[in-house]
């Protein structure tokens, strides 16, 4: 169906649910739709971003009649305001992967998901390898999109600096990082949301994303046989690409999948939601034991029959 | 338009019919974009007079007495995917590329070139000026 093929009133619902992440109460704001009883699908938006990344998976017909899909935001983003007990303000904000993993699994936990299905892009797929390494039990599977064992060269000081538009500069340097096939306004909804990020979170988000974030050496830690992992990338990620992708299985070795989508960026939950969809659905077949074959080393939009709409002469 | 014609005179003159025409460089403030900017393709120079957001002239082989702030630089053959209609992975936006070349050390990719502060303060208009090369050489197309 069409992303813009929803009722009136969408059957999402957004509630809040307190976690403990670190011994510090935090107020998580969740968006959620499907069967209360459905596979927990939970959701990790990209760096600085927030929920609304998933919007469009979110009023998905055919994955919500099956999975209970879950988005939250994380701590300092979208809804999720900084914890009230802490003196927030006298810091920089600052992710690292220990602190990212222990949210995730607060929030699971504060939700009582029974083995979710993990799914995140960007900082949200890279961390795919610290929850196998680390929280192997937790989770049904792991699926990281656009993930890689390294990712540098993204904690960048402009893009927490008065001397310019953070607003715009945090969104718009990862224009590039989407496909030019991927509709106008679904790419520039994406760019929308980045704007919306507070001061200094998009950057403190890169510090673990390029910074703390390096498995080159520990991927032999990960073992997916516990765990399964997908490793799956967009062809015009160029922070993350395909051939990282397929590295980053292969070090895992047995268990972990690497999985390449055509024609689609670093963002593709909100910058293609129809094909990101169709290719998921192949995806969470394999998840659950519905397919039958291997996943192919390349999803292509054929594959998975999205048409893809020529680009208006002018925009 | 053919490969051969990207930076022709006439090639120019449509570019900054382009930029001049488009709504985007009219609107949030991307109408105070003041800041020339040379392209360099395979060391042939090309200033770009920016005022208001619009493209005052474009001034080949720059001397001594011109100025600008940055740049983009890359070999003809990077340029020519860069304004191709659908351009391939890595070379359909100046970030993308920049990062190719600067942090992964790939060939054939465009490169920023000069005042990094200056180039994000003027992120998205320049980007936007940028992108529209592709719209300039194809007729079209964002």
């Amino acid at each position: 169906m069409s992303v813009e093929d929803v009722d009136a009133v969408e059957p999402i619902v957004g509630r809040y649910v307190h976690a403990d992440i670190g011994g510090v109460d935090h107020r998580i704001y969740f968006e959620e739709n499907g069967p209360e009883d459905g596979i927990p699908l939970l959701c990790q938006h990209t760096a600085g971003n927030n929920c609304q990344e998933w919007r469009h998976l979110l009023t998905d017909e055919t994955i919500a009649e099956e999975f209970r899909v879950i988005a939250y935001d994380l701590p300092f983003h979208g809804k999720s305001v900084p914890p009230v007990s802490q003196r927030w303000w006298t810091e920089d904000y600052l992710m690292t992967a220990e602190r990212f993993t222990e949210s995730i699994v607060a929030i699971a936990d504060a939700l009582e998901l029974d083995e979710p299905i993990y799914m995140g892009s960007s900082m949200g797929g890279n961390i795919t390898l610290e929850l196998a390494d680390w929280y192997p039990d937790r989770f049904r599977a792991l699926i990281g999109l656009e993930c890689a064992a390294h990712s540098p060269g993204f904690y960048i000081d402009w893009l927490d600096h008065p001397h310019v538009n953070t607003t715009e500069v945090n969104a718009y340097a990862c224009w590039g990082l989407m496909a030019p096939q991927s509709p106008e306004s679904t790419r520039r909804e994406t760019m929308y949301l980045y704007e919306q990020g507070a001061t200094g979170v998009f950057k403190g988000d890169l510090y673990y994303y390029s910074v703390d974030h390096d498995y080159r050496e520990k991927l032999d830690d990960v073992d997916a046989t516990r765990v399964p992992l997908y490793v799956v990338n967009g062809e015009y990620d160029y922070l993350t690409t395909p051939d990282d992708g397929r590295e980053t299985a292969a070090g895992v070795g047995e268990g972990a999948v690497a999985v390449e989508m055509a024609e689609i960026g670093h963002f593709p939950m909100s910058e293609h939601p129809e094909l990101f969809n169709a290719y998921l659905r192949e995806i969470l077949a394999d998840v659950t034991g519905d397919r039958d074959e291997a996943l192919p080393d390349v999803l292509t939009p054929e594959d998975v029959g999205v048409e893809m709409t020529p680009r208006p002469a002018t925009e | 338009m053919t490969a051969s014609d990207l930076a022709s005179h006439e090639w120019w003159e449509r570019y900054k019919r382009v930029v001049n025409a488009d709504p985007e460089m009219r609107v949030r403030g991307h109408q105070h974009f003041e800041e020339d900017f040379v392209v360099d393709i395979d060391g042939d120079r090309f200033l770009v007079r920016m005022e208001g957001g619009r493209v005052e002239e474009v001034l080949p082989n720059p001397g001594l007495n011109e100025r600008w702030a940055f740049g983009v630089r890359g070999s003809r053959t990077a340029w020519e995917e860069f304004v191709r209609e659908v351009p391939p992975p890595f070379n359909h936006e100046i970030v993308a590329s920049h990062y190719r070349t600067a942090v992964r050390d790939e060939p054939d990719h465009l490169e920023l070139t000069g005042d990094n502060e200056a180039i994000f303060q003027n992120l998205r208009a320049f980007q936007r000026a940028l992108d529209l090369m592709r719209v300039a050489h194809n007729d079209g197309g964002s």
